[in-house]
């Protein structure tokens, strides 16, 4: 039997996240909470989505919360859409100056190329779909990916911070009466204000599929190593993975 | 010092030419040492009052033209546009007013204006007027197309002789005591208007009649109903709880440009 000691010996920490990865993460995560519960609240003070420029109480609507069994006076009654204002509103520039910080940094210092964008060979159709099979099996990455992004979940992350979250804010700035006067394309880009306000909720149900999903992921490949790795920088690779 | 006190004593008029040369731009604004059109009346505090700042100064920023809300064809009207909040007031003013068809309701424009006096809904009428097609934005989340015929704001202060120096926001009182105020850069805009008319119509009471304030770059809250007096002055602080409007008294944002 091996003794304790000997195993120790075969610990291993290796770097994965910078320092900046990791302070903008955790600022994304208050920020992105206080977006989610503060939209929340502004959406179930009006709890009807729309199409076009025109939607209103009675208007034809193509998604009612009343339809889901919460009327428009339980809805009401769970959202406050001025404490949801303030802290979306709020919560936007942090998300927005965090994000300018981080994609800026990762700009400029290589890390989109280096981390997040995908090689031609990870993009090959045999390795998608092996990466695809690994994910329905719930499998744990392999030794060689521990400290390195999947294919899948760099597609991700690159999908979430060039396309959705551009889409996120131009679709809340499209339900603004001062930047539409100031940028009356968001109309049109989106189809209307109605448009963007419901664009805006599906992409909220997006983000809490992305969160899911993410959550799911941590856990699945070591929670605790991973979260501590995002706070240290420092991910644990032990003996018998080698 | 002096020419300050001499300013005081002797105010010089300010033209509505010289008033719209000066503030829309704001190259002119920040020339005049004006921070108004950045940052609302009262800035609240922590991170809150440090987002309102940033909102209000990049929206202002980007409006600095004064573009136009973007006006809508007559096919775009809503069908019934909703009547929100005070479809009613109680007022028993109001309701004689309302009986005899507004027939000698009058409108004071008081406070930093050269001529202050009060304006019959004639008089109003009889002032240059705007007509458009736009879109009500409620900040619940609802929005509604109509067209609105009023007399610009500008018009109104004009007649009123135009507004004397120091004046920076324009404070408007309804029967249902609310209030609300905005700033000169609203007030020069061409679709800030004081409609009376609504789809071609007059302005049923359930909108606001006689007269209800159509500020198109900011919020439904902004955009008050059953107006009942309008006052110019250089500090809301005696207004309320001093925060510029019952909606930032309450705790919202007194910017509703979002």
């Amino acid at each position: 039997m091996m003794p304790k000691l000997a195993r120790s010996v075969d610990r291993t920490w290796l770097p994965l996240h910078s320092y900046n990865v990791r302070v903008c993460h955790w600022i994304n995560v208050i920020a992105a909470g206080y977006l989610l519960l503060s939209g929340i609240h502004i959406f179930l003070d009006f709890p009807e989505l729309y199409w076009g420029n025109t939607g209103y109480q009675g208007y034809p609507a193509i998604f009612k919360l009343s339809d889901w069994g919460l009327s428009w006076d339980e809805a009401g009654a769970l959202g406050n859409r001025m404490w949801g204002r303030n802290y979306h509103f709020t919560f936007a520039w942090v998300f927005l100056i965090n994000g300018l910080i981080y994609v800026g940094w990762s700009l400029r210092t290589g890390h989109v190329r280096a981390r997040l964008w995908p090689g031609r060979e990870e993009l090959a159709p045999a390795n998608l779909g092996e990466n695809f099979r690994d994910h329905l099996r719930w499998r744990e990455p392999k030794r060689a990916q521990a400290t390195s992004y999947g294919v899948l979940q760099k597609i991700s992350y690159l999908l979430l911070i060039f396309v959705f979250v551009p889409v996120m804010l131009l679709t809340g700035l499209a339900q603004s009466p001062a930047f539409t006067a100031a940028w009356p394309w968001l109309l049109d880009l989106f189809g209307g204000r109605q448009s963007a306000r419901t664009l805006h909720s599906i992409g909220t149900v997006i983000f809490v599929v992305f969160v899911v999903v993410h959550i799911l992921e941590v856990l699945l490949a070591g929670a605790v190593n991973r979260v501590r790795s995002m706070i240290t920088g420092r991910f644990l690779v032990t003996g018998e993975e080698k | 010092m002096s020419a300050n006190s001499n300013r005081m004593v002797r105010p010089r008029r300010v033209s509505r030419r010289r008033l719209l040369a000066s503030v829309p731009a704001l190259g002119g604004a920040l020339a005049t040492g004006c921070s108004d059109v950045f940052r609302p009346p009262v800035i609240r505090g922590g991170l809150i009052g440090a987002a309102d700042v940033l909102t209000m100064s990049t929206s202002r920023w980007l409006l600095a033209d004064q573009p136009l809300a973007r006006e809508f064809e007559r096919s775009d009207i809503a069908p019934d546009f909703p009547t929100w909040g005070q479809t009613n007031p109680s007022d028993e003013e109001y309701q004689r007013h309302l009986r005899e068809g507004f027939r000698d309701w009058r409108l004071p424009v008081s406070g930093l204006v050269e001529r202050p006096q009060s304006f019959s809904l004639n008089d109003i009428k009889q002032l240059p007027s705007r007509t458009q097609i736009t879109a009500h934005v409620c900040e619940q989340g609802w929005s509604a197309i109509a067209e609105w015929t009023g007399a610009p704001l500008s018009q109104l202060l004009e007649a009123a002789g135009g507004v004397k120096p120091g004046a920076r926001y324009v404070v408007l009182d309804t029967v249902d005591r609310w209030y609300e105020s905005i700033d000169m850069f609203e007030v020069v805009h061409p679709q800030t208007i004081l409609a009376y008319g609504l789809n071609g119509g007059e302005l049923p009471v359930g909108n606001g009649a006689p007269l209800r304030l159509r500020v198109e770059r900011q919020c439904g809250y902004k955009n008050l109903k059953f107006l009942k007096s309008i006052q110019v002055v250089d500090s809301i602080a005696a207004f309320g709880r001093g925060t510029g409007g019952l909606n930032s008294d309450f705790g919202f944002h007194w910017y509703g440009g979002v």
